[in-house]
Formats: structure tokens, C-alpha cells, sequence
């Protein structure tokens, strides 16, 4: 196998990868907020694609489109938090947990039936050949999705780090109580923790399509491997998340290359499993310690 | 620490098992009541309107429906009406098997039409061939009618007519190697299984061999491998949005080796799906994309665009081939019950439509035997290829 080969794997790793981080980091959000995994991530991942096949049919320019789909995704997420979470946050992670998956079920569910069972596609960002590069060829709208996930881990970051509000996530993650105490307004991070999870999901959702098509039913799949992203690299942090999503795709490009397609999922699912066993944090996370 | 790690894992097999099975809906049912005059001949559909064959479940109501319609206003079948029981089926295999014990034991159907797909028409064998029940499956797989069953009839131009018709086509092309791209669900694998027996007989020799999951976003790393392989051309045998999106990635990898594909890609969404990479895409399958195919002027041409016409007058939009298999499916067993004699009961039914011999239907010209339970042959398919966004007849 020659080096433009291989790197042209890595390429390839590297686009899914971009795709599972993206949605490993609504995963993280939420998770960083409320300490919970929200199941239903993939369905906003889902409800950015199709929303933005929706405006972008009605007429209105890709960017719009891609806007409007974002914002309405966003305040799917907003609501769903109030609605649905928020009554039962008292009940525990678990029943937390169990709620989202609920949710996603019934997000897909009136998906199709507003908006029908067929796949449809949204145009590239920026129409033309991919880009050749040493050999290697390099689609454009690949690059898109890279740029979408630095702007995002990089927003995240400077969010959790430098705002107030991005301290009040962080709060919250240690003990909701507690920050209550502080002052902080830990049901409205919450509720725009999930608003931010489901606009980055929506985010990738819609960036995707051009190259996938978009359905009802992509968001299972999408959720999975982002969860799985966001497990790898370690929960709550987003340049872990990242990581995480890069080392997935690329896992799965180097199986296919030096093993089997048929088992490149299996693979990393396999390597997920002994991170988990090893390094239960994740393999940047830092391990959270419970002081008694 | 030791609570995190399992809750962790725990999550992650149940994220697993959840992504495997999917969100289903209870079945709904739905029964078009004739104004009866004789007892009305109850047939039951087992298709799915939900999940993830959705797509196929819709066009194939649609087509029911309207035939049941037109049925029953000529008069129905030797006086009496006939009337539809629906089942959905929300592609699951435990599903359609509850349908079809509810169509047979409480509904006391003569006859089940579906399902839509291959998994959820085998889950229904055992309690067809309990029951002794003419099932009519409009499922593609091989395995329908390869697995002979005295009760099951399939309408589709199954893998293993339609992949030899291909690979013959590809070595007429003068393409000899062939990269071979499959996805792992039902379809893929029937037809995977059918390119590597038939290969060496149609003159082909697969030199690189890649699967991929229904689901999966990128194909880039699958492609890179059949392009190491230096093939002449690429066959892509596979049903769903994936097929576009291997279309786009080889396009992009700056592949100019020609793509084939089979009934799978015979779908507008292909096609809007994959842009100008889908141009000059050829695959090979039934006449109904083109009618003209059929031979103007022809039984079976005025037959298919008698169909397409009323189709497109009813519901605003063409039939895909998905349509066409259930208009075969329902006219097949509309055919049979005028010709048996003395009350129709399942099993004279049954026997009327093994007797089934040149009956026009629009995905070709049904001939049913005790051996031969799909009736269709490589003279009903045709190879297409992408033009300027819709289909034309390949030369």
C-alpha cells in the first residue's frame, strides 16, 4: 500500500470522524450540564437534516435553510427539556435517561409522519471536484465539516471556560444542589444546555446531508456512533469528545483497509469496549473522584 | 468509580441493541368495506407501512387500493366484492408473523398478499404452510421462491434472475474485473451471494469484494479499496440512500470505472440523491421505468401504461417498481379466483394460481409451475442507464 493510500484512509477516517464528533459533543454538553446521556441526540442530528430539506424546498437560500433548520431543531430541544424532562428532574438519572429515549422515539415517529418515509438531500456547501493533495483527494465538503468542528469545540471551550454561564454548566455538573445554593438558575442551564446540545446536533445533521441524504430514521445510527465518540474520548470534555469521534473514524477506515469492511463496526466496538474497561473515564477525560 | 464504569457499559450495550432494533409502531389495520352483495372475498396485506422499508409500503397500498377499487366497481370477482385487510407489518420479521396469524385465524382470509420485504415474508412461512394459505410475497429475495414452498408466489425479478442478467451485461460492456460493493442487509447479502455463484458463468471475475452497514455515512474507505484493485467497473448491489451516497464518494476518489447496480437503485431518490454522480449509472431491472421497453404496441406495453396512466391520474406522482409489484401481487390472485370453479377456498385458490400461464402483469409476463414459484424470467428486465436525471433504455 503506498503512503497517498494510505493517507487517503486517513482522510476518510478523518470525515466520519468529524461527523461522530460533532455529535459527540451535544452528547458531552448535555452530559457536562446534567449529568445524564440524552438518547434522543441523534433525533436532533436527524431533525437538522430533514428540517433544513424542508425550508431549502420552500424556497428559501441554502444558508437560510440551514439556519432556520438549526433554530428550529434548537427549540425542538428547548421544549423537549421543559416539557418532557424537566417535570420528572427530581426522578433520577435513570428514569432522566429512559425519558430521552421515549423522546427520540416519538421524534422520529411524527418525523415520518409529517415529512414522509423518503431520503432527500440538500445541495454541497460549495459545489465542484474534491481537491487532490498529494494523491490524496480530499472532498470539499469534508473541509466543511472539519471547519465545523474546530469553530465548535473551539466555541465550547471558550464557553465553558471563559463566560459565566459556561461556570454555571460546570457548577451544575458537580451538584446541582449546590449551585442552586450559589444562585445559579440551574433549571434554565438545563434547559439551554439541551437548546445548544440540539443545535450543534442539528449542525452536523445538516452539514452531513449533502454527502448521506437525510431521513427519518438517521438518527439512530448517527446517535450511536456519536455516543460512542463521546465514551471514547471521555464525557463533559469537548476536546475529548473530538478526539474521541476522530479515533472512532479512523478505527473503522484502518479496518476496512487492513481487515474487513463486514467487521469494521465490531472492530471499533471491540476497542470501545476495552477503553471502557481500562480507562473508564475515556482516554482524555480526567476521572471524576467522589469525595465523601 | 466501580458504578460509572458499569453504568457505562451497560449504556453502551443498550445503545447497541437499541440502534439494532429500531423504534416500531403497533400494526394498524384499515378495512375498505365494499357495499357487498355476494360475501365479499377477504385478502390480506402484510406490507411495511413503517420502519425501514416505509417507502416501499406506501406505493404498494397506493396500487392496491386502486385496483380494489376498480375491481369492485366492474362488479368484483365471479359477483363477489373484494375486500382488503391491512396489516403493517413496521419492517419487523415478529411482526409480520403476528399479522399473519391474525389474518388467518381471526380474519379468515383466502389469500396474503406481502410482504414487503425478504425477512419479514420468510417470518410468515410457517404459519402459511400451517394454515394452507396462498401467500403472494412482493419481497425481491431470492430466497422467496428458491426455498420452494407449495403456498408462496413472489412477484419480483429476484436476485438471482436479475444478477446474471447484470454481470452478463457488464462482460458485454467488455468489462471483465469487477469491483463488488454490497450492503449487509437482506438484500445485499441475497445478492452478494448470487455475484459470487454466478460470476465465473457470466464471464466476470470479482477482484475486490467490500460490504458496507445500512446507516453508515462514508463509503470513502470501502472505495479506496476497490480502486487498489484496479477493476474495470463497479457493481453496487444494494437498496437504500448508501447507494448515492457510494455513487458521490467515487466521484469524488476520481473513479471512472462505470457503476452498475440492480432493482435496488431503481429509485428516483438515487438519483436526486446522488446528482451528477449518478450519470451515466446503469443498472439493470424490470420494463416499468421505461414502458417503451415493453415493445409499443404490445399486450404487455398496454397493460403497463394502463397502469402508469390511472397511477399518475390517481395519486400525481408515477409508479415506482415497488407499485408494480403489488399491482402484479393483487392481479395475480384476482386472475386465479376467476378461474377456480366451485367456492374458493385456499386451497383451490392456491392451485388456480400455480396454473397461472403467460398472465400480462406490468413486472413481466407470469408463468407459475410446481417448480417455479416466481413465474418471471431475464427476458422481463432491461438495463437502464442515467441520463440527464431520469432513466433511458442502455444500448
Amino acid at each position: 500500500m503506498g503512503s497517498a493510500e494510505l493517507l487517503q484512509y486517513v482522510v476518510a477516517g478523518f470525515k466520519s470522524g468529524a461527523i461522530y464528533a460533532l455529535v459527540a459533543l451535544g452528547f458531552t454538553l448535555v452530559y457536562g450540564s446534567t449529568g445524564i446521556i440524552n438518547f434522543a441526540q441523534g433525533e436532533f442530528f436527524m431533525l437538522g437534516g430533514v428540517l433544513s430539506v424542508f425550508y431549502y424546498r420552500l424556497g428559501l437560500p441554502l444558508l437560510l435553510a440551514a439556519l432556520a433548520g438549526v433554530v428550529t431543531t434548537a427549540g425542538v430541544g428547548l421544549a423537549f427539556e421543559r416539557l418532557a424532562l424537566r417535570p420528572r428532574r427530581d426522578a433520577g438519572a435513570l428514569v432522566l435517561i429512559i425519558i430521552t429515549i421515549g423522546g427520540s422515539m416519538v421524534m422520529k415517529s411524527l418525523t415520518r409522519h409529517i415529512f414522509g418515509p423518503d431520503e432527500a438531500t440538500l445541495p454541497e456547501f460549495t459545489p465542484g471536484p474534491s481537491i487532490a493533495f498529494g494523491g490524496v483527494a480530499i472532498e470539499r465538503q469534508a473541509l466543511w465539516l472539519w471547519g465545523l468542528t474546530i469553530v465548535a469545540v473551539l466555541a465550547l471551550t471558550w464557553l465553558y471556560r471563559k463566560t459565566r454561564f459556561g461556570r454555571a454548566m460546570r457548577a451544575c455538573s458537580l451538584s446541582h444542589d449546590a449551585a442552586r445554593l450559589m444562585g445559579i438558575d440551574t433549571a434554565r442551564v438545563v434547559m439551554v444546555s439541551f437548546g445548544l446540545a440540539a443545535a450543534l446536533g442539528a449542525l452536523a445533521g445538516l452539514a452531513v446531508t449533502p454527502l448521506t441524504q437525510t431521513a427519518w430514521d438517521v438518527g439512530a445510527t448517527a446517535g450511536m456512533k456519536g455516543f460512542a465518540a463521546a465514551i471514547l474520548g471521555g464525557l463533559g470534555n469537548p476536546v475529548a469528545s473530538v478526539i474521541g469521534g476522530l479515533v472512532l473514524g479512523l478505527l473503522e477506515s484502518l479496518s476496512v483497509a487492513f481487515l474487513s469492511s463486514t467487521y469494521k463496526d465490531a472492530i471499533a466496538l471491540i476497542v470501545l469496549l476495552i477503553v471502557l474497561f481500562l480507562r473508564p473515564q475515556g482516554l482524555i477525560g480526567r476521572a471524576r473522584r467522589e469525595k465523601v | 468509580m466501580k458504578r460509572t464504569r458499569v453504568i457505562l457499559v451497560l449504556l453502551t450495550i443498550v445503545a447497541l441493541l437499541w440502534a439494532l432494533g429500531c423504534a416500531g409502531k403497533p400494526g394498524e389495520d384499515e378495512s375498505s368495506l365494499p357495499e357487498a352483495s355476494a360475501e365479499p372475498y377477504r385478502i390480506g396485506v402484510v406490507i411495511s407501512l413503517s420502519g425501514t422499508y416505509a417507502g416501499l409500503g406506501g406505493p404498494e397500498q397506493k396500487a392496491i387500493d386502486m385496483e380494489v377499487a376498480r375491481i369492485n366497481a366492474e362488479g368484483g370477482v365471479n359477483g363477489h366484492p373484494i375486500e382488503i385487510v391491512y396489516e403493517d407489518d413496521a419492517t419487523d420479521a415478529a411482526k409480520a408473523q403476528a399479522a399473519v396469524v391474525r389474518l388467518i385465524d381471526e380474519v379468515g382470509v383466502i389469500a396474503v398478499l406481502g410482504a414487503s420485504g425478504t425477512g419479514q415474508t420468510m417470518a410468515m412461512r410457517a404459519d402459511i404452510e400451517r394454515a394452507g394459505v396462498p401467500q403472494i410475497s412482493m419481497a425481491g429475495g431470492s430466497a422467496v421462491t428458491a426455498q420452494l414452498s407449495e403456498w408462496v408466489f413472489q412477484t419480483p425479478w429476484p436476485n438471482r434472475i436479475v444478477v446474471p442478467f447484470v454481470l452478463k451485461a457488464m462482460a458485454a460492456d467488455g468489462y471483465k474485473n469487477i469491483a463488488v460493493i454490497s450492503d449487509t442487509g437482506g438484500y445485499g447479502v441475497d445478492g452478494h451471494d448470487v455475484i459470487v455463484k454466478s460470476a465465473a458463468d457470466a464471464g466476470v471475475t470479482i477482484v475486490a469484494d467490500e460490504t458496507y452497514n445500512p446507516g453508515d455515512a462514508d463509503m470513502t474507505a470501502q472505495l479506496t479499496k476497490m480502486r487498489g484493485a484496479n477493476p474495470d467497473a463497479v457493481l453496487v448491489w444494494a437498496a437504500g440512500k448508501e447507494a448515492a451516497t457510494i455513487a458521490k464518494n467515487a466521484r469524488q476518489l476520481n473513479m471512472t470505472q462505470p457503476i452498475y447496480g440492480g432493482s435496488g437503485i431503481a429509485r428516483l431518490e438515487f438519483i436526486s440523491g446522488a446528482g451528477e454522480a449518478a450519470e451515466g449509472v446503469k443498472l439493470g431491472t424490470g420494463k416499468i421505468l421505461v414502458p417503451e421497453a415493453y415493445g409499443e404496441g404490445t399486450e404487455e406495453y398496454e397493460v403497463a401504461t394502463s397502469f402508469i396512466d390511472r397511477y399518475t391520474e390517481e395519486y400525481g406522482e408515477a409508479p415506482d417498481i415497488f407499485a408494480g409489484h403489488a399491482y402484479d401481487a393483487f392481479g395475480l390472485v384476482v386472475d386465479a379466483l376467476g378461474r377456480v370453479e366451485g367456492e374458493a377456498t385456499p386451497a383451490a385458490l392456491r392451485d388456480a394460481i400455480e396454473a397461472t400461464d403467460g398472465w400480462i402483469g406490468v413486472g413481466g409476463t407470469f408463468s407459475y409451475s410446481a417448480e417455479d414459484h416466481n413465474g418471471l424470467t431475464e427476458d422481463d428486465l432491461v438495463m437502464y442507464v442515467i441520463e440527464g436525471g431520469t432513466w433511458k433504455l442502455a444500448e
